[in-house]
């Protein structure tokens, strides 16, 4: 028995918590067995420990994470160069310490890259987009949700340009824990779930990276979600310890069964391309 | 419930999924459900097979929650009231965490037993929403 609670860390999730006896027990993260030792003669397997955010290292953290020596510039241009053509590397070497790190590089790289893309959007998509709503509106096949839709894409003032930079990033952060959630509740109903929910969101904010395709009007975006999906079953299957199957299919179930939102959007332009057609 | 003590403030994580879970809930609160954006949500499954998919009814639910209409709430959808309710404890909890609880709730050991009654749960769910709202 301990005089006072010590910080102690799951060998499985690397998650810490406070115990106030020694001995075997479950950890209340993960649930898993552990024994938690003398602190005299701490032992690996479930050694005090402290930080701001429990989870210790388990590489020597990606470039991201080592931005200090590398430099800022530098530690993004390889992190997202190393998430786009080696994204095992990458995963392996994230640190789950590191979740305020990893939601900034999130933010930082899906944000200004979507604030970039939907300007250009709007200035060189603009005018075909107001030929669509004109003609469809003249056929009477414009529905008005289908019309509040066009018509909101395509204001383009600096008062527009200012509010999409403003709420771009705040948008960008709660899709990422969002995402992160749904991903990590899927894993837990499927056991995929390893190593606790920061794993999962390491691989969610590093998954973001080809989100630079936002800057490419059109298709960019498209591209850039489906590269993301595959990214972060990648992702999942290094930072979890897991196969490849329970990675996609932890990746993929939400977007099966629960994300209506994103089926809604894609029928909606599905229908709005049909609709602008010649019959 | 079982607690654990956790030392010093909420995690990062902590932090972000509360602000998630007040965007939500607040969301939910103060836009109009019959008005864009939130009118814009509508289901394709639904669209395609005429019955409700297992998310539908969500959003109404979220906004019982909000205006403290739990009844309203279960009847759209009780796995949307569920975690409505989550996400208001959640929140609740973080502030009471950044005020100085030194308690977290113990995340309870995720068994093959309670991943299937989870699972059932899920298609109870989509079963009650189906017959409620299907054609």
């Amino acid at each position: 028995m301990l005089e006072g609670a010590v910080l102690a860390r799951c060998p499985n999730c690397r998650n810490t918590f406070s115990t106030e006896r020694t001995g075997p027990q479950d950890c209340p993260v993960c649930g898993k067995p552990l024994v938690v030792p003398e602190v005299a003669t701490a032992a690996p397997a479930a050694a005090p420990t402290s930080g701001p955010e429990g989870a210790p290292a388990t590489g020597e953290g990606t470039p991201w994470e080592r931005r200090d020596e590398l430099g800022f510039w530098t530690a993004w241009g390889e992190t997202v160069a190393q998430a786009l053509f080696e994204p095992g590397k990458l995963f392996r070497a994230a640190r789950l310490d590191r979740g305020a790190a990893q939601a900034g590089f999130a933010v930082l790289t899906a944000g200004s890259f979507w604030i970039v893309g939907q300007l250009l959007d709007r200035f060189f998509l603009g005018a075909q987009r107001e030929r669509l709503l004109n003609a469809l509106r003249a056929r009477g096949q414009l529905s008005p949700v289908l019309e509040k839709i066009l018509q909101t894409t395509n204001q383009n003032s600096p008062r527009t340009a200012l509010l999409v930079t403003l709420a771009t990033p705040v948008a960008v952060f709660l899709l990422v824990y969002l995402s992160a959630a749904v991903t990590h509740a899927a894993a837990l109903l499927l056991g995929q779930a390893k190593r606790g929910f920061a794993a999962t969101f390491a691989a969610c904010a590093y998954a973001c990276a080809p989100l630079v395709l936002l800057a490419i009007p059109g298709c960019g975006g498209f591209a850039g979600a489906i590269w993301t999906a595959v990214l972060t079953g990648v992702g999942l299957k290094e930072t979890h310890r897991i196969g490849a199957g329970g990675a996609a299919a932890a990746v993929f179930a939400p977007y099966l069964l629960l994300c209506c939102a994103i089926c809604a959007a894609t029928a909606l332009a599905t229908s709005a391309f049909l609709r602008g057609m010649p019959q | 419930m079982r607690c654990i003590v956790r030392v010093g403030a909420p995690s990062v994580h902590a932090l972000g999924l509360a602000a998630v879970a007040a965007a939500l809930l607040s969301a939910a609160a103060l836009l109009p459900l019959e008005a864009p954006p939130l009118a814009l949500f509508a289901c394709p499954f639904r669209g395609a097979t005429g019955f409700p998919c297992l998310s539908c009814g969500c959003t109404h639910a979220f906004a019982a929650i909000a205006h403290l209409h739990p009844l309203a709430a279960l009847e759209a959808n009780p796995l949307g009231a569920a975690l409505a309710l989550g996400c208001a404890a959640h929140v609740l909890w973080t502030c009471l965490r950044l005020c100085g609880l030194p308690y977290a709730p113990a995340a309870p050991r995720l068994t093959r037993r309670l991943r299937f009654s989870a699972a059932a749960l899920l298609a109870a769910n989509w079963a009650f929403v189906a017959l409620r709202g299907g054609p």
